[in-house]
């Protein structure tokens, strides 16, 4: 084939640099000097990390936000599939809604809103609770470790939703049916066939979902740093971007290489799962879809004041408190005297140049990344599925990296690169070009999974049919391929765009300057210089840019492959 | 045993409704082997499953015995959990993360039943001996072959309740030697147990090795009840004789009784149905008879031959008469024939319906 060299080329040229950006995170947990001195190895901060106890404590703070974020997840997500997928549940099309737009909207944003409801200090439940039975201190406390599992679970819940329902739709409805046929109820067919069948895929969901909260880093940053409660992403991030020491990146190397493996590790545990929950997903002749069971008005009421309940604590209390805080100069709870405070002065205060240049930021990196990515992906999933290269399988095993590998991390490894290794050749540092690199680095598991799906359903004889034809790869590409994927790409851009739209985690490491910043960023700054009710504004603003992208989805992008993201 | 009056069901596929079933009615008599045989998309299945209470209809009344377990009238729906049957699924839907023993013991303890766990362990080893596989007990379901799920399947439906049950298209997943097996074995443990059983399918071989009776079904309607011989000799209408094994049609015109004027000239019939107007004749391929001499006579007219297959049990010729391509099947021993034959169609075994209800292709 004329034109195979380019494309595995294309392929190559975007995996070298994942595996670099891997090899540079080890190498910097060996580096013992700072920036500018001749290198010196050791092993010190391992040693340092190891027996430091305040490692152990952030390891087991890590794991219990996690832990909380996944049992949080799947109280929502397990029954909520169920009835979507098993009940003449009224109202389904609005709860798929719902849980999109709970994807998209951004976790720093609900982060905020939960400090405003449940801070110790100015949460308005805390103050609510101690005026009213004169208490010393405030029952619920939003800055502890379960307080953030909490929030981070609410967010992860949808796509802990997403997860649980493509485990339904892969079993054999009539597993169900032939219990139901044979006598047992309801209750007994769900507690002796569909849990236990469904158990493996909502183990997998559940190591997923950890994997995720793992490296989390924006609760932990919300709401966590301020108050001195360290995970591991904050610990990272506080030893690059210290208050006072001197950065130190050899403690983050280690650390992070630590983290690495234990990702490492879980995905792996994943795929072993899922190998095995597939082993009970029987494909049938029939493509019928089971028969609905019937819960009667009595249990609609109670399955939508479940789901109400979920939909407001989730997602509408933390949005209303949002502008309630930013309507008031200093936050307090709702009240006639606060009603007459209430003003639009934080709006008319916000840093609007600097916000409209960080909008031209975002939108940039919204269109560069999504096609960049899409370009270099379908080179990856080509070079995978159609090039019979003997070492396909190493590109595939690569493009899975960046999505085990914490984020953070690839933009600390970036930055460091940009700092000491390429400062001479290229002047990287702070300009949006590293944005856009690392961004598209960070998004090539997910684009080059939707596409491998995708390519694996096109005939490869469709392909064959063009090249004895007498066209050139190029063309086959541009004519064939592109025209048969469009539904996937389609899909995939918008979704990664608004990925692009609200990602922070990245940019709190790489965003150094005004020239590149985000807006995103632009919100953290406001909250980390102590304006919360600025920062509350400025996030309503970013969240009204946000809305033409979000119309942009549903009207394009949707259709039934929300499944296909998880 | 089972009931079904004026059974009706609509689905919705996108924004406009198919009738999946258009006014049923049925009757199953105890101990009877009834086959529902039809094409894809006839409502069949649709009709099994209103009966095991898996599909909920949206008018009409089905009783399994003597016990209404759907009425629209009364607004009664039992819920397949409480209508005593046993069922075999397609797909076999046996559970991959219990034992064999477990998958026939959990309807037993935990379904209608609630037998102790030795009633159980005695009940189940009764039902795989049934089924021949005895010492299977604590085998992984999941590590089965096709044809061992299968009986397992049947295993758990027999151990329920083998005096009614339902079945569908049990054999579809099997290879075809193992088909004729188990369709023995299906037919013989029906008869031994004296079990009610409704049987869907397509295969209309199936449907006459295991039926008493078949209800022949297409467009969500039964267009003929009866049995093997009955549909096969005396279809109702043009469908249930297409369906039921090949046939040639010949085109005509009905003016009086006993008498077609059609394609090949002037046909005597038999058959009693009196369709004035345009008709469609049928004959079966092994009815048609061919002459080596000339004979001039009632029914008869000279064909070509175009092309004669010897296939072992039997010759299946090609003729041609006035233009129109003729199917015979003759025994072996009557050798090929020669290019000119006179084809004898005996009026006894000639069919006729009116043509409106022909298959297009006539």
């Amino acid at each position: 084939m004329k034109g195979r060299g380019w494309v595995v080329g294309i392929a190559a040229a975007a995996l070298i640099p994942v595996l670099g950006l891997l090899l540079l995170v080890l190498w910097m947990g060996f580096w013992q000097n700072g920036p500018g001195e001749p290198v010196v190895y050791t092993l010190g901060h391992y040693r340092k990390i190891f027996t430091d106890p305040f490692t152990y404590k952030t390891f087991l703070n890590t794991v219990g936000f996690a832990a909380t974020a996944v049992v949080v997840a799947l109280l929502f997500a397990v029954p909520t599939a169920w009835l979507v997928e098993r009940t003449d549940l009224p109202g389904k099309n609005l709860i798929l809604m719902l849980v999109t737009l709970g994807a998209l909207l951004p976790t720093f944003f609900t982060a905020m809103g939960w400090v405003f409801l449940l801070h110790p200090r100015i949460g308005i439940v805390n103050r609510f609770f101690i005026d009213l039975f004169a208490l010393d201190h405030a029952p619920l406390n939003i800055a502890s470790i379960v307080g953030m599992g909490w929030v981070e679970g609410l967010g992860l819940s949808s796509i802990a939703f997403i997860m649980v329902v493509a485990t339904y739709r892969a079993m054999d409805p009539s597993l169900e049916e032939a219990a139901r046929v044979h006598g047992l109820g309801i209750l007994r067919t769900l507690r002796y066939v569909t849990l236990p069948l469904t158990f493996p895929g909502i183990i997998a969901a559940s190591i997923y979902v950890f994997t995720i909260a793992l490296s989390a880093f924006e609760v932990p940053a919300i709401i966590g740093m301020s108050n001195k409660i360290f995970t591991f992403s904050t610990f990272i991030f506080y030893k690059i971007q210290p208050l006072e020491e001197l950065p130190s990146y050899g403690v983050a190397g280690a650390v992070s290489t630590v983290l690495i493996i234990l990702a490492l590790l879980l995905s792996w545990s994943y795929f072993g799962v899922l190998r095995f929950s597939h082993r009970y997903a029987v494909v049938t002749g029939k493509a019928y879809r089971p028969r609905l069971i019937e819960l009667g008005r009595v249990r609609w009421v109670l399955a939508w004041f479940f789901l109400g309940f979920y939909f407001v604590v989730a997602k509408l209390l933390p949005f209303l408190l949002l502008i309630w805080a930013a309507l008031l100069r200093y936050f307090q709870p709702p009240s006639w005297a606060a009603l007459g405070q209430v003003s639009l002065n934080n709006f008319y205060g916000l840093p609007w140049k600097l916000l409209l240049h960080g909008a031209w930021n975002t939108f940039i990196l919204m269109v560069a990344v999504p096609t960049l990515t899409l370009v270099v992906c379908l080179a990856i999933s080509w070079t995978v599925l159609r090039s019979g290269l003997r070492w396909r399988l190493i590109f595939d095993a690569v493009a899975f990296l960046p999505h085990a590998v914490p984020h953070l991390i690839l933009a600390i490894a970036a930055l460091f690169a940009t700092l000491f290794l390429l400062h001479n050749a290229f002047s990287l540092y702070g300009s949006l070009t590293l944005l856009i690199f690392v961004y598209t680095v960070s998004r090539i598991s997910f684009a080059t999974r939707i596409i491998n799906n995708s390519l694996a359903q096109i005939h490869p004889e469709l392909e064959e049919a063009a090249f004895v034809g007498g066209l050139k790869l190029l063309h086959v590409v541009r004519k064939i391929l592109v025209p048969l994927l469009k539904p996937a790409l389609v899909y995939a851009w918008i979704w990664m765009a608004l990925l692009c739209y609200r990602e922070l985690t990245m940019a709190s490491v790489l965003v150094t300057s005004q020239s590149n910043v985000t807006l995103p960023m632009i919100v953290w700054g406001l909250w980390l210089g102590g304006s919360l009710n600025q920062a509350a504004a400025a996030n309503l603003v970013v969240l009204a840019f946000m809305l033409p992208a979000i119309l942009l989805y549903f009207i394009f992008g949707r259709r039934s492959r929300v499944t296909e993201a998880a | 045993m089972i009931s079904i009056a004026r059974l009706e069901k609509k689905f919705l596929s996108g924004d406009h409704a198919v009738m999946a079933l258009q006014g049923i009615d049925l009757e199953v008599d105890r101990g009877e082997f009834f086959v529902l045989l039809g094409p894809s998309g006839s409502g069949k299945t649709t009709l099994l499953r209103c009966v095991a209470g898996l599909e909920k209809p949206d008018d009409g009344d089905i009783t399994l015995n003597g016990r209404p377990v759907f009425s629209r009238s009364r607004r009664l729906c039992a819920a397949p959990e409480e209508r005593e049957i046993g069922m075999v699924f397609q797909s076999y839907a046996i559970w991959p993360h219990l034992t064999v023993a477990e998958n026939i013991g959990l309807v037993l303890t935990h379904g209608r039943a609630r037998l102790s766990k030795k009633a159980a362990t005695e009940r189940i080893r009764e039902s795989l001996a049934l089924v021949q596989l005895e010492n299977f007990e604590d085998r992984p379901a999941r590590l089965l072959s096709g044809g061992q799920q299968q009986r397992v399947a049947l295993a758990r439906a027999l151990a329920v309740n083998s005096a009614l049950i339902l079945m569908d298209e049990p054999l579809s997943n099997l290879d075809a030697r193992l088909r004729e097996e188990v369709r023995a074995n299906i037919k013989r443990l029906a008869m031994q147990l004296g079990s009610t059983v409704l049987y869907v399918t397509h295969d209309q071989i199936e449907a006459m090795v295991l039926a008493d009776r078949i209800a022949v079904m297409a467009h969500g309607e039964v267009l003929q009840v009866g049995n093997p011989f009955e549909l096969y000799r005396r279809p109702a209408n043009a469908l249930v004789a297409e369906f039921f094994g090949s046939i040639n049609w010949i085109g005509g015109q009905m003016r009086e009784a006993d008498c077609v004027e059609s394609e090949f000239g002037r046909l005597c019939i038999d058959d009693a149905r009196r369709h004035d107007g345009a008709v469609v004749v049928g004959i079966r391929p092994e009815d048609v008879r061919l002459e080596r001499a000339f004979n001039a006579g009632e029914n008869r007219i000279e064909g070509k031959v175009v092309r004669s297959t010897f296939l072992g049990d039997q010759v299946v010729t090609e003729v041609k008469v006035r233009e129109k391509s003729l199917i015979a099947k003759s025994s072996p021993d009557a050798g090929h024939f020669a290019e000119l034959v006179t084809v004898h169609l005996p009026k006894e075994r000639l069919v006729v319906f009116p043509e409106q209800i022909a298959p297009p292709f006539v």
